[in-house]
């Protein structure tokens, strides 16, 4: 890499420093995520040809000579595929009903008991996580959590149910590769395998959900039925729950059913699978939407409006900026920066880097930083069980536990928190999490050092 | 519409009320007249036919002739001490007023409200109005409201007045003005499309009563009880869609709520219901 001027490294460093604090300061300024990176996008893209920094370069590709645009190769191609095909995928599935009929399932199976619902909604959270993503799962555990608790006179409960389920969404993103895109985005960068990863992180997973759930049901006083007259009444409340009342058709349900079935295996296999393992999981995510698509081939359009295109743009522009960066060496100097963290050794050195990125990501995206770190951390050659990536991938999920803007789904959580008239500020929210969201920490920590080292 | 309003949605429509089956057990029946002692026995009798599904042996049966009460407080009176189960009189009592067709009758207008016991009204004995088969048997009941879902004590009270073996009406008739009228509003917010709000709402006001006759079809089924169900749930102006069904049907009672706890006098729908369906009995609830 050419010698960059420290001049120029610290005035990219400073759009860098910018870029975070305005997406910190999202709601502040009323500007969307893909506006925010795609104005710093265009000025990094603008200054680093302007200084110097990057030229166009003709490039073979597949043994063609062909001239990409600068902010062509920046971009992670794979992460953007992974993330538009799986939405799109779930979008469809989600209008099979399979995902309402579970959730109903479970509240009839509760039979109305406060602390079985709980469990049993906050192992949902955590399955429904992992499988769509943090924000879905939160939408639908929380809207049916203020339904079935109005609907059993248990409404003065709903604070602590929605706390605990947001905090459970980032739990449940660390269950699999593609739970989050913090997880996509390191998991891609260390060539960790989906298997792999689920095989690491579960058993992280399910000691945190129980942990969560025992403080939970004891700080808000979530308790079982102790009368059998409340319970018999309970019971009957909840029967009257349908859970084929959102089911569109049978055919579809058991289409969405097996498809979501099949999409997970895939997923999952597709590192030793041959010609998949080649295409890649963005590959796979893709084509899943389509056939998905396939059965509203004639009103597909619909779902192409429901992408979360902001989401999108972001990371296109994100990835452009952090690009950038690097021919900056802002990303050296982060590095060299990270370089006494790394230098505490295999048990201090991940462990201060998992507490470092939780305390980061709890103030600001988890995204950018996760994309910075795994570039860093990718300039070291580490191995794929290296534990600095889960410091990294632990640090950036649970980070988001700590306050209301740490992470997407616990930010819908308590939207829905004010949309039911429940009183709570953002120093309410951290006083509340912050028990639960230090003991994850600590527990990460531990299984960091302890297992995965 | 955000997602979170969607999923909203699909769970609040997933959750039904669900029929409750409670036989209803009635111990004391008052007929009130405006008849003689002799007359009021005679009716009595016919009347105990009439309702043979509720005459079990413990039944207490009485008729109270017009000579039992002078006016209103002592009527009032009459009930408190016998304080029935039922109460069984018809309109326009020691009035002549039954020729015009307008109201109830002072002692009706204030025994339906005045009480919580259940009033069954008889055409009136000289209006000569009673439908042919009017006042012989409870094979043909039919429940009518304008909100079915979760109303278990009006099905339970229908099934109660339902002989064996006979068919209970459990009808929903949505007002087709009213709805017409919010769909003139909503014609005119660009915000909403009209066609897209008229199909959904529509659907979803029928779908209501719909899915709670389907739980207590279920219900009577695993309760093994003797009664045939019907299905009516429609859009239409009700007190024309009522006078149409009584016909069709041959329905020899009708069974409908006439209090309403935000007022004093009878709910929207009932009172023009109870002073213009005068050729079969009405049970008011």
């Amino acid at each position: 890499m050419h010698q960059v001027p420290l001049s120029t490294t610290l005035l990219f460093a400073l759009l860098l420093v910018a870029m975070i604090l305005s997406l910190a300061l999202e709601e502040k300024i009323h500007a969307k995520k893909s506006v925010i990176a795609g104005v710093f996008a265009a000025l990094t893209l603008f200054l680093a040809v302007a200084l110097g920094l990057v030229h166009p370069e003709t490039v073979q590709i597949l043994g063609l000579p062909i001239e990409l645009p600068l902010y062509i190769p920046g971009v992670d191609w794979e992460v953007i595929a992974i993330i538009l095909g799986s939405s799109i995928f779930v979008d469809v599935t989600s209008k099979s009903g399979l995902f309402t009929w579970i959730a109903i399932k479970l509240t009839k199976a509760s039979k109305g008991d406060p602390l079985i619902l709980l469990c049993l909604y906050g192992v949902m959270t955590v399955v429904f996580s992992a499988v769509l993503n943090n924000v879905t799962a939160m939408i639908i555990v929380g809207a049916l959590s203020g339904v079935s608790l109005g609907r059993l006179g248990q409404s003065r409960k709903l604070l602590g149910f929605l706390v605990i389920e947001g905090l459970l969404t980032n739990v449940g993103g660390l269950l699999t590769l593609v739970s989050s895109v913090p997880n996509i985005i390191v998991g891609s960068a260390a060539g960790i395998s989906f298997l792999d990863f689920f095989i690491k992180s579960s058993p992280y997973v399910v000691v945190a959900t129980a942990l969560t759930l025992w403080m939970g049901a004891r700080i808000f006083g979530i308790e079982r039925l102790e009368t059998a007259e409340a319970k018999a009444e309970a019971t009957e409340l909840v029967a009257g729950f349908d859970e084929n009342d959102g089911i569109e058709s049978p055919g579809f349900f058991w289409f969405g059913t097996i498809m979501t079935g099949l999409f997970i295996a895939t997923i999952a296999s597709a590192s030793v699978l041959p010609v998949i393992d080649e295409l890649g999981l963005g590959y796979v995510a893709l084509t899943f939407a389509v056939i998905a698509l396939l059965r509203y081939k004639a009103t597909a359009d619909r779902f192409y409006q429901g992408i979360d295109w902001d989401l999108l743009g972001f990371f296109g522009c994100l990835f452009i900026v952090i690009n950038m960066m690097e021919h900056a060496q802002v990303l050296e100097l982060i590095g060299e920066g990270l370089a006494p963290i790394l230098a505490l050794g295999d048990l201090a050195g991940p462990g201060t880097l998992l507490v470092a990125a939780a305390a980061a990501s709890s103030v600001t995206d988890n995204i950018p930083l996760a994309a910075m770190l795994a570039k860093i951390l990718g300039g070291l050659d580490l191995a794929a069980d290296s534990p600095y990536w889960w410091s990294v991938v632990f640090g950036a999920n649970l980070g988001g536990n700590l306050t209301p803007i740490g992470s997407a789904s616990t930010l819908v959580a308590v939207t829905i928190i004010h949309k039911n008239q429940l009183p709570l500020s953002f120093a309410g929210f951290v006083k509340l999490a912050i028990p639960f969201a230090l003991a994850q920490l600590a527990l990460a920590v531990v299984y960091v050092l302890l297992v995965l080292s | 519409m955000t997602k979170l309003d969607t999923f909203e949605s699909v769970f609040k429509a997933a959750d039904k009320p669900v029929f409750s089956y409670q036989p209803l057990a009635i111990g004391r029946v008052l007929l009130v007249t405006d008849l003689s002692q002799a007359e009021a026995d005679s009716f009595l009798g016919r009347v105990r036919e009439f309702l043979g599904a509720i005459d079990r042996a413990e039944t207490h049966w009485s008729a109270a002739p017009g000579a039992a009460f002078g006016d209103i407080s002592q009527l009032l009176d009459l009930v408190e001490a016998e304080h029935p189960d039922l109460i069984v009189t018809y309109r326009h009592l020691h009035s002549n007023a039954w020729n015009w067709p307008f109201s109830l009758g002072e002692h009706l207008d204030v025994l339906t409200q005045a009480t919580s016991t259940p009033v069954l009204v008889l055409p009136h004995p000289d209006a000569k109005r009673a439908l042919p088969h009017s006042i012989r048997n409870t094979d043909r009941v039919m429940a009518i409201t304008d909100h079915l879902a979760g109303e278990s004590r009006l099905v339970n009270t229908t099934l109660a007045f339902t002989r064996p073996g006979g068919t209970c009406w459990l009808t929903h008739v949505e007002s087709a003005p009213i709805f017409e009228r919010y769909m003139a509003s909503i014609s005119r917010i660009p915000a909403i499309e009209t066609e897209v709000a008229r199909e959904t709402i529509e659907a979803q006001l029928l779908k209501e009563p719909h899915d709670f006759i389907r739980s207590c079809r279920a219900v009577i089924e695993a309760e093994g009880l003797q009664v045939k169900i019907e299905e009516i749930v429609t859009m239409g102006h009700r007190l024309n869609e009522y006078e149409q069904l009584i016909q069709e049907h041959k329905v020899d009672l009708l069974v409908l709520y006439t209090k309403d706890e935000g007022q004093l006098a009878m709910h929207g729908l009932a009172y023009p219901l109870a002073v213009e369906l005068r050729q079969i009995p009405l049970l008011l609830l």
